[in-house]
């Protein structure tokens, strides 16, 4: 028995020296050799066993389609209407619904629950809570949130299925290789403007690691939906009101265009540094597929776009919403010593803010409100009219914006708001850390704590540096 | 303290330059702490068996002024690692030149393993340029243990060679040879392969990247003199100094059935013209040379352009009816035979 096993051991030491011997003698080259007959033996038994009912390989229209698409002097004027015809019904065409809706959850139902909770005999805390609180952030997420995405995904999405947005990944490759990225990240960019979660998501479609994680980590300098109103409210209140009136619709307008490419600068800037330092070692490649065109399926496009991309997303932001909601709530109607909690975390924050050309209140909106910015003009309100006392609201925790712009500019103005904080709001709301329904969909993408904590910091050390300067040379020339 | 724009604008011009000098990748502080924590000794003991190693290969002989010169640490640490080496009998004293005894020899095969299966990593399953390569894995080589070496190999399919053409030495210390001549002693109209293109130095080895030049392509020399050494390779036509020529080595193609004439890159190819697919170069490695061959472009497939693009690139090509963009980079590691323009 011993004796057979020694001779087996003896035998399997030949066979491994042998293999080992005989891998010295095919090379390095065997493998690769190897691999590439295998697919090539591959084709060649496609090209003999199947047949093409169509000769021509690409139809005519599409070539057609494509010279046009792709070509010197139409390329990017197509792009640029496209993109401007689709923000354009986004925006204005998400104001009526939104209107409706917030009318609706809002001044119709809200004072409803109220109502309800007190006849039951829910008390005072528990009704303020409930209501003021959680539902109040639900049901502002919602009223803002819903329709532009309503609108603006299902276009996306007829783009997308057409077969048109490669064709745009491969018009603007050459802006984006340039900066070490993808072309294909001109696409979740734009979606970025949308929703940031929803841009994250989009980047499956690069499969490169390195350019796929650039255009995660710089998704959130896209402007996007939840943003685009407060730009708009700031704009129009202080940086119109310096011109004379007849400019003012047109130069806040263009601030707010500023605000946006100011936001494209950054991504840009931030994927080349990125791709130099900290993902210079992660796999790159390159391949971009041109699809034919397609007819879109009209109705089941809208369905899937509204279920997987609007609907999911909602429903994290309503997730995250809610106890922020409460927290808000909470820290404005819970007093220690004779303030309440919010009101010792703005004058504690109120220095620092100064330092930025913020201010306490400006702070702790942003974060409490990381779960969603939608409610960060609102709850400003409701704070600037907390600590400084003036009439007006509706009490302590319950978030409001008032149908004039005006008004709302007195109430910031009362809270000690000039030019300069406007400004820079507009610009730390676009440069501060993603919503946490993005950051949860950036680890959910990545599985990586490590790149999850860099997309989220990155943009707030950028946010602090640039309100930080830009209130610091304010202060010196003016 | 009062608040004043202009000092809190120094306050922070003084933060950030602190953070420049503490954090920049070069001669930072802290990647000099770091460094310094680092086991020096073991790094300068592998060194210089490194160094003893390859100028035995090359019968240079190498004296104690020759490695303080050379190596760059100080001259007393080198000594005091010289006389541990003497102590443990990795090395001997021959008259005054080093020698490696049998034992510093198969310890410095085992660096040379690690340092050029490190390359092979970096360039396989790694995003790094090749300018880096070879700094990474000069540090990388003295913190790989045996264990992680071998695992490092069979996770590569225990290559032959590093990405420059260098032969990696197995476990057992077996290492292949390799027969070729520099670049800047090869006749006129020869036909040969480059199989080895050396990273040291820096300057000269910047040079070739710059020139786009692919190991493992056929060449044929059409000028070599004092002056310059031109040849014709894929396609293209490269003009070298012969002090950079000088450090690529190529291997003589005997059989002369080989026409070189006929391969170009795919990134030459005009609108209008077919062409069929001859293979990938080797410098397309891992990743990108499996989605290559994912989207089709194997031996024998026909491509043409299909799209030329409004800024230059990526252009689009025609491959098994599929259109695909590729950048310009990924086209010239993709080898074709040109068939002219199509007929309309």
């Amino acid at each position: 028995m011993e004796k057979l096993r020694k001779m087996n051991r003896k035998r399997i030491n030949r066979i491994i020296s042998l293999s080992e011997e005989l891998r010295w003698k095919i090379g390095d080259d065997f493998h690769d050799n190897l691999t590439e007959s295998i697919y090539a033996d591959a084709s060649k038994i496609v090209e003999d066993s199947v047949t093409y009912t169509n000769k021509k390989s690409r139809f005519r229209l599409d070539v057609n389609i494509d010279k046009i698409v792709t070509s010197k002097i139409w390329g990017f004027p197509i792009m640029l209407f496209i993109l401007g015809v689709v923000l354009w019904l986004t925006i204005i065409g998400a104001n009526y619904p939104s209107g409706l809706l917030s009318e609706l959850l809002l001044d119709i139902t809200h004072p409803i629950l109220k109502n309800f909770g007190e006849s039951v005999g829910l008390p005072w805390w528990l009704n303020g809570f409930l209501f003021d609180g959680v539902y109040l952030a639900v049901a502002w997420v919602i009223a803002v949130m819903l329709p532009p995405m309503a609108i603006f995904f299902p276009l996306f999405t007829l783009l997308e299925d057409f077969g048109y947005l490669p064709r745009v990944a491969f018009n603007m490759d050459t802006m984006f290789k340039k900066s070490g990225a993808h072309g294909k990240q001109a696409l979740t960019m734009t979606m970025g403007f949308g929703c940031n979660a929803a841009g994250v998501i989009a980047t499956r479609i690069i499969d490169s690691p390195r350019e796929r994680l650039i255009a995660i980590i710089t998704n959130n300098f896209s402007l996007c939906n939840g943003r685009w109103p407060t730009q708009i409210l700031l704009a129009t209140i202080f940086i119109g009101a310096v011109v004379p009136e007849s400019y003012s619709s047109f130069v806040s307008l263009s601030a707010v265009i500023g605000i946006a490419v100011l936001g494209i600068f950054f991504m840009f800037f931030f994927s080349w540094a990125l791709s130099k330092t900290m993902l210079k070692g992660e796999v790159s490649t390159f391949n971009l597929e041109l699809p034919p065109y397609r007819r879109p399926v009209f109705w089941k496009t809208i369905y899937t776009s509204l279920i997987d991309r609007t609907l999911i997303v909602l429903w994290r932001a309503i997730v995250f919403a809610a106890p922020a909601g409460a927290v808000i709530w909470l820290i404005s109607n819970i007093d220690v010593g004779n303030e309440s909690i919010a009101s010792w975390i703005i004058h504690a924050l109120d220095g620092f803010g100064f330092l930025l050309g913020l201010n306490g209140v400006i702070l702790l909106a942003y974060i409490v409100a990381i779960p969603a910015n939608e409610i960060v003009i609102p709850t400003i309100l409701m704070l600037t009219i907390m600590v400084t006392g003036i009439s007006g609201g509706e009490g302590a925790g319950v978030m409001f914006e008032l149908d004039s712009f005006n008004a709302m500019g007195d109430i910031l103005k009362e809270g000690g708001w000039t030019l300069l904080t406007a400004v820079n709001v507009m610009l730390f709301s676009l440069l501060h850390n993603p919503c946490s329904t993005t950051i949860y969909t950036i680890y959910k993408e990545t599985r990586s704590v490590k790149w999850t904590v860099v997309a989220s910091v990155l943009p707030v050390i950028v946010g602090l540096i640039v309100t930080f300067l830009v209130a610091q040379i304010w202060r010196i020339l003016l | 303290m009062i608040y004043n724009p202009i000092t809190a604008l120094l306050v922070f011009l003084a933060g950030s330059l602190l953070c420049f000098f503490v954090f920049r990748p070069k001669n930072g502080i802290y990647t000099l702490l770091k460094n310094s924590y680092q086991q020096k000794g073991k790094t300068i003991l592998e060194d210089v068996l490194k160094f003893l190693y390859h100028n035995q290969e090359a019968s240079n002989s190498i004296t104690t002024n020759d490695l303080t010169n050379s190596l760059n640490f100080s001259s007393t640490l080198i000594i005091d690692s010289i006389n541990k080496m003497m102590e443990s009998e990795l090395i001997f004293l021959e008259k005054d030149t080093y020698k490696l005894t049998a034992k510093g020899n198969e310890y410095a095969l085992q660096i040379i393993r690690a340092h050029r299966l490190w390359e092979k990593y970096l360039s396989e399953k790694t995003g790094f340029h090749k300018e880096e390569w070879h700094e990474r894995a000069e540090k990388k080589e003295h913190e790989l243990d045996t264990s992680e070496i071998n695992k490092l190999a069979i996770l590569l399919g225990n290559p032959k060679f590093d990405p420059h053409g260098d032969p990696i030495p197995t476990n057992s210390g077996r290492i292949a040879k390799k027969a070729g001549i520099p670049l800047s002693s090869f006749e006129v109209n020869c036909i040969g392969k480059i199989i080895h293109i050396e990273d040291e130095p820096k300057i000269i080895y910047n040079q070739i990247l710059a020139e786009n030049i692919h190991i493992y392509s056929t060449i044929r020399v059409i000028e070599n003199n004092k002056k310059r050494v031109v040849f014709h390779s894929e396609g293209e036509v490269f003009v070298l100094p012969p002090i950079v020529a000088g450090n690529i080595t190529i291997s003589v193609l005997e059989n002369s059935n080989v026409n070189e004439d006929n391969i170009a890159r795919l990134s030459s190819l005009k609108l209008n013209e077919t062409a069929s697919i001859i293979g990938l170069s080797k410098e397309c490695r891992g990743e990108n040379r499996r989605r290559l061959l994912d989207l089709g472009f194997v031996k024998n497939s026909k491509v043409q352009i299909d799209l030329l693009n409004p800024l230059g690139e990526p252009k689009a090509y025609l491959i098994k009816g599929t259109t695909i963009a590729l950048r310009k980079e990924q086209a010239s590691k993709i080898l074709i035979k040109n068939n002219g323009k199509q007929g309309e």
